[in-house]
C-alpha cells in the first residue's frame, strides 16, 4: 500500500514535466520541414496533389498547430494517444506490440552489464595494479569505445554468417508456429548477440564503479577488522564490500534508463528488432508525431517507474536512508 | 605531490595523454601533409590499403584518400568533442551552481528543466533535433552539446549542496561578499574537479553520438568526419571492410584516449584514493 | 512396311512424345508446397494497390490481388481479370470483357460493378498518377456482369490505358468498400482480393503472410505460403538473404556492393531480368530560379562536367548506362532509334561554356556556389551528390550538399523551392503519359512533388506534351514523343543523367521465377520452391 502510494505520488509530481515535454516536441516537431504526408509520399515514390490533400485531412494536419495541439491534448486527458499514421491504427496497441521487445534488450542488456561488469570489477579490484587488473580495465575501456553499430555489425558477420551460429537479426522465426519453451529459447537466441552489443557499451562504466568502489570499501575499518577477525576473503567481500559497491551502480540505473533507450535505436536498427528504439527513429523521419510522443510518454513512464525501483532498492541497501523512502 | 605528478605517475593517465596528443598531432598536421580537399575524387573507389603509394591507407567507395579523411577528420572529431563537451559543461555547471547555491524555487524550477531533459533518451532529442533544424555540423554540435548537460548539472549541484554548508562559505558572507563573487571565487573551484573528470566522458559520448548520426545517414555530409567515413563504409562492410574499419579504429583511440586521461585525472583529483598502493 | 521399320521411323516421335510428357508432368505438377519468404525494404502504410501505386504495394499485394491486365515476358499487355479490350476509332470508349467465374477470397463473386466502382471512386479520385490517367473518364458502363465500358471525354490511347493499367488497375471488392470512408476501411491493411494468394496476417513492421488460395480461377498455386518481412536496414537484410532467412529481394532491396559480391555466389542469381518493366533515372534538377542555372550552357555545362560512365563503373558497380534522356532505352515503344546521352563527359568544353556565359574563375579558383538536396532514395543518391560534388568543383563551381530526411527533402525542394540543384529519382512506367512528362509540363500546383517546380516553361513542349497524351495512333505518338524527347534534351531544364534498372536477388531454389518484366509485381501463381 506504501508502495502504491509512494508511485502515485512520483507519477503526480512528474506529470507537469511530462506534459511540458510533450508540448515542448510537439512545437519543436512543427519547424520541422515536412509533414507526415511528405514523408508518405516520398515512400511511395508517386506523389499526386489531390491525393496528399486528402490525406492531410485524413490525418488532421489540415487545421491551424494550436487547433492539432488542443485535439492532442484533449484526447491526452482522456489517456488516448491518438492514431499511428504509420501503422493506420491506436498509437496505444502500436507501442504495446513493440515493448516487450525492448524491455526485453533493455533488461537483459542491463542484466549482463551489472553481472559482467560486478564479476570484472571484483576480479580487477583484487589485483589491483597488476597485469589481470590492467587488461580487465582496458578491454572495458577498448568495449566502451568501440561505436556499438560497428560491434553489431561485426558480430553478425562473425557469427551469423560466417559461423552459422545465431540468426542474424528479427526477433524470432516467423511463421515457425513455435509455442512454450521452444519458443522462449528462439526468442533467446535472436536475442543474444543485440544484447551483449547493447551490454558492452554500459560495461565499463559498471567495472569501474565496482572496482573504485571496492577499493574503497577494502580500506574501510570495518572490513579490515573482518579480516583481521579471520572472516574468509569471499565472505567479506560478499557482507560488506559488495553491499556498500552496489549503492552507486543502483544509482548509475537509475541515471541511464534513457540513455538505454538511445542506444536502442541503433542496436534495433542493426539486428532488425521490432521495437521502440527503431519505431522512434520512423516515427521522426516519417514525422509520425502521435507515435513520437507516445514513446516519449510510455518511455518516460519507464524512466519514472526504473527511478522508484531504483529509490526502493537504495532504501533496502542503505538503512541510513531507509526512512526516507 | 602536485595533481599533475600524481596524474603522470599513473600509467593509464600517461598513456591516455600521450594517445590523445597523437591525435591532436595528426589534426594539426593535416593541412600541411593534405593540403587538398579530403572530399575530393583522389582516384579510383575502393583501393585497398598499401596497394598503392599514393593512397597508404587506400580509398573509399566515393574515391577520397582515406589518410587525408583520418587526418582531416581529426579535426572534425576533436572539435565536435570540444566544443559539444565545453557548451554542455557550461550549461551544466551554470544551472547545477545556480540551482545548489540558491536552492529553494530557483532549485525546484531548474532542476525541473533538466528532469524534463533526462525523462527524454537523449539520443532521441538529438534525433528530433537533427530532423528540426538539419544536419549541418555546427548544428549537430550545439544539439549533442544539448542534449548532454543534465549530468554535469546534477554533480555540481551535489557539490554546491555540500560546499555551501561549509564554514568558510558562511564567512565569506558575513564578509558581505556578493553571491556571484562567492559562487566564482570561492565555490566553483573547489566544485570543478568532478566535472572535469566527467567532462571526459562527455566528449566521448559526443564523439560517439556523432557517428551514430552519421551510420543513421544523418550527420553532414560536407565534412570528413570519422562518422560519415563509417557510414559510407558500411555499404560496403562485407568485402572493404578497412573503409569502416579503419575510421571505427581512429575513433576508438580517440575515446580511448579521452577516457583515459579522465580516469587519470580522477585517480588524480580523488581524495580518497591517495596514498594507495 | 516392316514392323521393325515402323518402329524405327516412330522412334523419334515417340522420344519426343515421352520428352513433352516428362515435362508436362513437371510443368503440371511441379513440387507443391513450400514457404517462400522475401524480403521488403520498406513499409507503405497501407496494403491497397487501388488507393496508392508504388511498387512497395504492388510487391506485396499484387499476390492478392488482381489488376484487369499483366505484362507479358515480352512486355505485352496480357489478359488477367479482363479477358480482351476494345476501342472505339474515336478513342473515347473503351469495352473490357472481364474472366467469367471469378469470386473474391470472401466467397462473393466478381463483376463488372466492381471495375466501375474502383474506376470512379479509386482510381479516379485517390490513386495516385490514377488521377492524371483518368481524369477525362466520364463514366464506366455495365451492361452486364462482365462487361465494362469506359467512357472518356477526350481520346485515350489505349495502348497508354493497358499499360497503366498494369500498375494503375487493381481492383479491390466494392462491396467492403463502398459506403464507407475509403481512407480508414480496414480492407486496406487486410486486404480481399481474387488472387492466387489469400491474405493471413500483417504483423506492422516485421511481417505480412498469405497463403494459397484453393480456389483459384488458374488452380491453386504451387506455395504454401509467401512471408514478406520488412527488414529496413540493408546489411540486415543481406545477412538475412545469406543464412536463407529470406530467398528473394527485389527492386535493389540490398546494397550494391552485395549485390555485385552475391552475383558471384552459386546459391544466388542476381539479376535485372523480370524488372524490365521498372526502368528508372537517376536525375539531375536545376532550380531556373538561380541567375546561373537560367543560363541553358550552364546547364549543358555541368552535364559535360560529370564523368557518367566513370561514375557507373566505380560507384555503381557497372549498373546502369548514361541516360539518352528520360525515355529510357528499354522502352521499345516509344525510344527513337537515333536518340543518345545528348551531353558527354568534356571537362574542357564544360569550362569554355562556364566563361562564355560570364561565370568566370574568381578568387581560390571558383565561379560560383550551389547549394544541393539529395531526395533520400537508395544508396546512389548519396553516392551521386557526392560525385557531382566533386566532379563540379574540377570546374570551379563549389557545391554543398544540404542533408534532410526524405519528407524534409521533399519540402525543400519541391514546396519551398529552397535548392540549386537536386539529385533523386525518375520512375519510368512504360508510358511517358503516365509519370514521365509531368516532369516537365509546365502548371503542376506548388508543392506537388516529381513534378515541373524547376521555374522552367516551354510553350513547345507543353503543346507536344499534351497532343502526344490523347494521340491514339500508336505510330504517331511514338514520333511525338521522339519529338519531345528532343526539345527536353536541348534545353536540358533537368538532367536524367543514368537509366537504370532494378536488380533482384533470389536463391536458385525458387523456381518459375524473374519470367515477366514486372515480376517483382507479378503474381506468382506459378512460382515454386525447391526444398532447401
Amino acid at each position: 500500500m506504501r508502495l502504491l502510494a509512494l508511485a502515485s505520488r512520483r507519477l503526480l509530481a512528474s506529470l507537469p514535466t511530462l506534459l511540458l515535454v510533450l508540448v515542448g516536441l510537439f512545437l519543436l516537431l512543427q519547424l520541422a520541414p515536412g509533414d507526415t504526408v511528405d514523408a508518405l509520399t516520398a515512400q511511395i515514390g508517386g506523389g499526386d496533389p489531390a491525393m496528399m490533400e486528402q490525406l492531410r485531412q485524413f490525418y488532421g494536419l489540415d487545421v491551424s498547430v494550436p487547433i492539432q495541439l488542443g485535439r492532442y491534448l484533449w484526447r491526452l486527458v482522456q489517456l488516448d494517444l491518438g492514431f499511428s499514421s504509420i501503422y493506420g491504427k491506436p498509437v496505444a496497441s502500436v507501442i504495446l506490440e513493440r515493448l516487450p521487445v525492448t524491455l526485453l534488450l533493455m533488461l537483459s542488456s542491463l542484466l549482463l552489464a551489472i553481472a559482467a561488469g560486478t564479476a570484472l570489477g571484483i576480479l580487477a579490484a583484487r589485483r589491483v595494479h597488476r597485469w589481470p587488473d590492467t587488461l580487465i580495465s582496458t578491454l572495458g575501456l577498448v568495449f566502451y569505445a568501440t561505436p556499438s553499430f560497428w560491434f553489431g555489425l561485426m558480430s553478425i558477420v562473425l557469427f551469423s554468417i560466417y559461423l552459422g551460429w545465431l540468426p542474424p537479426g528479427g526477433f524470432e522465426e516467423i511463421g515457425g508456429g513455435l509455442t512454450g519453451l521452444a519458443r522462449a529459447m528462439d526468442i533467446a537466441t535472436h536475442m543474444l548477440l543485440p544484447t551483449v552489443t547493447l551490454a558492452l557499451i554500459f560495461l565499463a562504466i559498471y567495472l569501474r564503479i565496482m572496482r573504485a568502489s571496492m577499493l574503497e570499501v577494502m580500506t574501510l575499518d570495518y572490513v579490515r577488522t573482518a579480516r583481521a577477525k579471520g572472516l574468509g576473503e569471499a565472505g567479506v567481500l560478499l557482507r560488506h564490500a559488495l553491499r556498500n559497491a552496489l549503492l552507486p551502480m543502483v544509482t548509475l540505473i537509475g541515471l541511464q534508463a534513457g540513455t538505454l533507450l538511445g542506444g536502442a535505436v541503433v542496436v534495433e536498427s542493426v539486428f532488425a528488432l521490432p521495437g521502440l528504439g527503431r519505431l522512434a527513429y520512423d516515427a521522426v523521419t516519417q514525422r509520425d508525431l502521435n507515435t513520437l510522443l507516445g514513446i516519449v510518454f510510455v518511455s518516460a513512464l519507464l524512466v519514472i517507474a526504473v527511478n522508484l525501483v531504483v529509490d526502493l532498492l537504495y532504501a533496502r541497501l542503505d538503512p541510513r536512508i531507509g526512512g526516507r523512502a | 605531490m602536485s595533481t599533475l605528478g600524481r596524474f603522470l605517475r599513473n600509467p593509464a593517465g600517461l598513456i591516455g595523454l600521450l594517445l590523445l596528443l597523437l591525435v591532436v598531432a595528426a589534426a594539426l598536421s593535416a593541412p600541411s601533409l593534405y593540403p587538398d580537399d579530403p572530399l575530393r575524387l583522389a582516384g579510383r573507389p575502393l583501393q585497398w590499403p598499401l596497394t598503392n603509394p599514393r593512397f597508404p591507407l587506400g580509398t573509399d567507395n566515393t574515391g577520397r584518400d582515406i589518410a587525408a579523411e583520418i587526418l582531416h577528420g581529426a579535426r572534425i572529431s576533436l572539435a565536435i568533442g570540444l566544443v559539444a563537451t565545453l557548451l554542455s559543461v557550461t550549461i551544466g555547471i551554470a544551472v547545477g551552481a545556480l540551482a545548489g547555491y540558491y536552492g529553494g524555487w530557483v532549485d525546484d524550477a531548474l532542476m525541473r528543466i533538466a528532469e524534463m531533459f533526462q525523462i527524454l533518451p537523449n539520443f532521441l532529442l538529438l534525433l528530433v533535433l537533427v530532423a528540426v533544424f538539419g544536419s549541418e555540423i555546427g548544428t549537430v554540435t550545439l544539439a549533442i552539446g544539448l542534449v548532454s548537460w543534465p549530468a554535469s548539472a546534477r554533480l555540481t549541484r551535489a557539490e554546491f549542496l555540500t560546499l555551501r554548508q561549509r564554514e568558510f562559505i558562511e564567512a565569506c558572507r558575513t564578509l558581505g561578499m556578493r553571491d556571484a563573487q562567492i559562487i566564482l571565487r570561492e565555490i566553483l573551484p573547489n566544485a570543478l574537479p568532478p566535472v572535469i573528470v566527467y567532462a571526459g566522458v562527455v566528449m566521448a559520448t559526443a564523439i560517439l553520438l556523432e557517428s551514430a548520426l552519421a551510420f543513421l545517414n544523418l550527420s553532414d555530409p560536407n565534412v570528413p568526419s570519422w562518422g560519415n567515413l563509417i557510414g559510407a563504409g558500411r555499404a560496403v562492410l562485407r568485402v572493404q571492410w578497412y573503409v569502416s574499419a579503419i575510421p571505427g579504429l581512429a575513433i576508438l583511440v580517440t575515446v580511448l584516449a579521452v577516457s583515459l586521461v579522465g580516469q587519470g585525472l580522477n585517480d588524480a583529483l580523488n581524495p580518497r584514493l591517495r596514498g594507495r598502493p | 512396311m516392316s514392323t521393325r521399320r515402323v518402329v524405327l521411323a516412330s522412334l523419334p516421335a515417340f522420344l519426343a512424345a515421352m520428352q513433352t510428357t516428362r515435362e508436362a508432368a513437371a510443368q503440371a505438377v511441379p513440387r507443391p508446397g513450400g514457404i517462400l519468404t522475401a524480403h521488403m525494404s520498406g513499409e507503405q502504410r497501407i496494403l491497397n494497390p487501388a488507393l496508392r501505386a508504388s511498387t512497395g504495394v504492388y510487391a506485396i499485394t499484387s499476390k492478392m490481388i488482381e489488376a484487369l491486365v499483366d505484362l507479358d515476358a515480352t512486355g505485352k499487355p496480357v489478359p488477367v481479370l479482363a479477358t480482351s479490350w476494345e476501342s472505339t476509332p474515336d478513342g473515347r470508349t473503351v469495352t473490357f470483357r472481364l474472366r467469367e467465374g471469378v469470386t473474391w477470397h470472401d466467397g462473393k463473386p466478381f463483376s463488372s460493378a466492381d471495375v466501375q466502382y474502383n474506376a470512379m471512386e479509386l482510381w479516379k479520385k485517390h490513386l495516385n498518377y490514377g488521377t492524371q490517367l483518368q481524369q477525362y473518364l466520364d463514366a464506366v458502363g455495365t451492361p452486364d456482369p462482365h462487361t465494362a465500358v469506359f467512357r472518356y471525354a477526350r481520346p485515350m490511347p489505349l495502348d497508354l490505358l493497358l499499360r497503366a493499367l498494369c500498375d494503375l488497375g487493381y481492383v479491390v471488392p466494392r462491396h467492403l468498400f463502398e459506403g464507407t470512408n475509403v481512407l480508414e476501411n480496414p480492407a486496406n491493411t487486410a486486404p480481399v482480393g481474387t488472387g492466387p494468394f489469400k491474405f493471413v496476417q500483417y504483423e506492422r513492421g516485421q511481417y505480412v503472410i498469405a497463403e494459397r488460395n484453393l480456389s483459384h480461377w488458374r488452380g491453386a498455386p504451387p506455395l504454401d505460403r509467401i512471408v514478406w518481412r520488412f527488414i529496413t536496414d540493408r546489411s540486415a537484410a543481406t545477412a538475412a538473404i545469406e543464412t536463407g532467412q529470406v530467398q528473394v529481394s527485389t527492386y535493389n532491396g540490398i546494397g550494391l556492393a552485395d549485390l555485385d559480391r552475391l552475383g558471384k555466389d552459386p546459391r544466388f542469381t542476381v539479376t535485372t531480368h523480370g524488372s524490365e518493366a521498372n526502368a528508372f533515372n537517376n536525375t539531375l534538377e536545376f532550380n531556373h530560379r538561380r541567375r546561373e542555372l537560367a543560363d541553358v550552357r550552364v546547364r549543358r555545362a555541368i552535364a559535360h562536367a560529370i564523368d557518367v560512365p566513370f561514375f557507373i563503373e566505380n560507384f555503381l558497380y557497372g549498373q546502369g548506362k548514361p541516360a539518352a534522356g528520360p525515355i529510357p532505352s528499354t522502352s521499345a515503344a516509344f525510344f527513337p532509334a537515333d536518340a543518345k546521352p545528348p551531353y558527354a563527359f568534356d571537362k574542357r568544353r564544360a569550362e569554355a561554356l562556364l566563361d562564355e556565359a560570364g561565370f568566370r574563375r574568381g578568387a581560390g579558383g571558383v565561379r560560383f556556389a550551389l547549394r544541393l538536396v539529395p531526395i533520400p532514395n537508395g544508396e546512389d543518391v548519396p553516392l551521386l551528390a557526392t560525385f557531382v560534388q566533386q566532379s563540379l568543383q574540377a570546374v570551379g563551381i563549389r557545391v554543398e550538399i544540404v542533408n534532410y530526411d526524405a519528407a524534409g527533402a521533399l519540402t525543400a525542394v519541391y514546396r519551398d523551392w529552397n535548392f540549386d540543384l537536386a539529385t533523386g529519382w525518375h520512375q519510368y512506367r512504360g508510358d511517358p503519359a503516365v509519370s514521365t512528362t509531368v516532369w516537365y509540363r509546365s502548371g503542376s500546383p506548388k508543392g506537388a512533388p516529381w513534378t515541373n517546380q524547376w521555374g522552367w516553361q516551354s510553350d513547345k513542349v507543353d503543346a507536344l506534351t499534351d497532343q502526344a497524351a490523347s494521340e491514339t495512333d500508336p505510330a504517331k505518338r511514338k514520333a511525338l514523343y521522339a519529338e519531345w524527347l528532343h526539345a527536353v534534351n536541348e534545353e536540358l531544364p533537368i538532367w536524367m543523367a543514368i537509366e537504370r534498372e532494378f536488380q533482384t536477388i533470389i536463391s536458385k531454389r525458387v523456381g518459375n521465377a524473374l519470367n515477366t518484366p514486372r515480376w517483382g509485381s507479378a503474381d506468382w501463381h506459378d512460382t515454386t520452391l525447391a526444398p532447401g
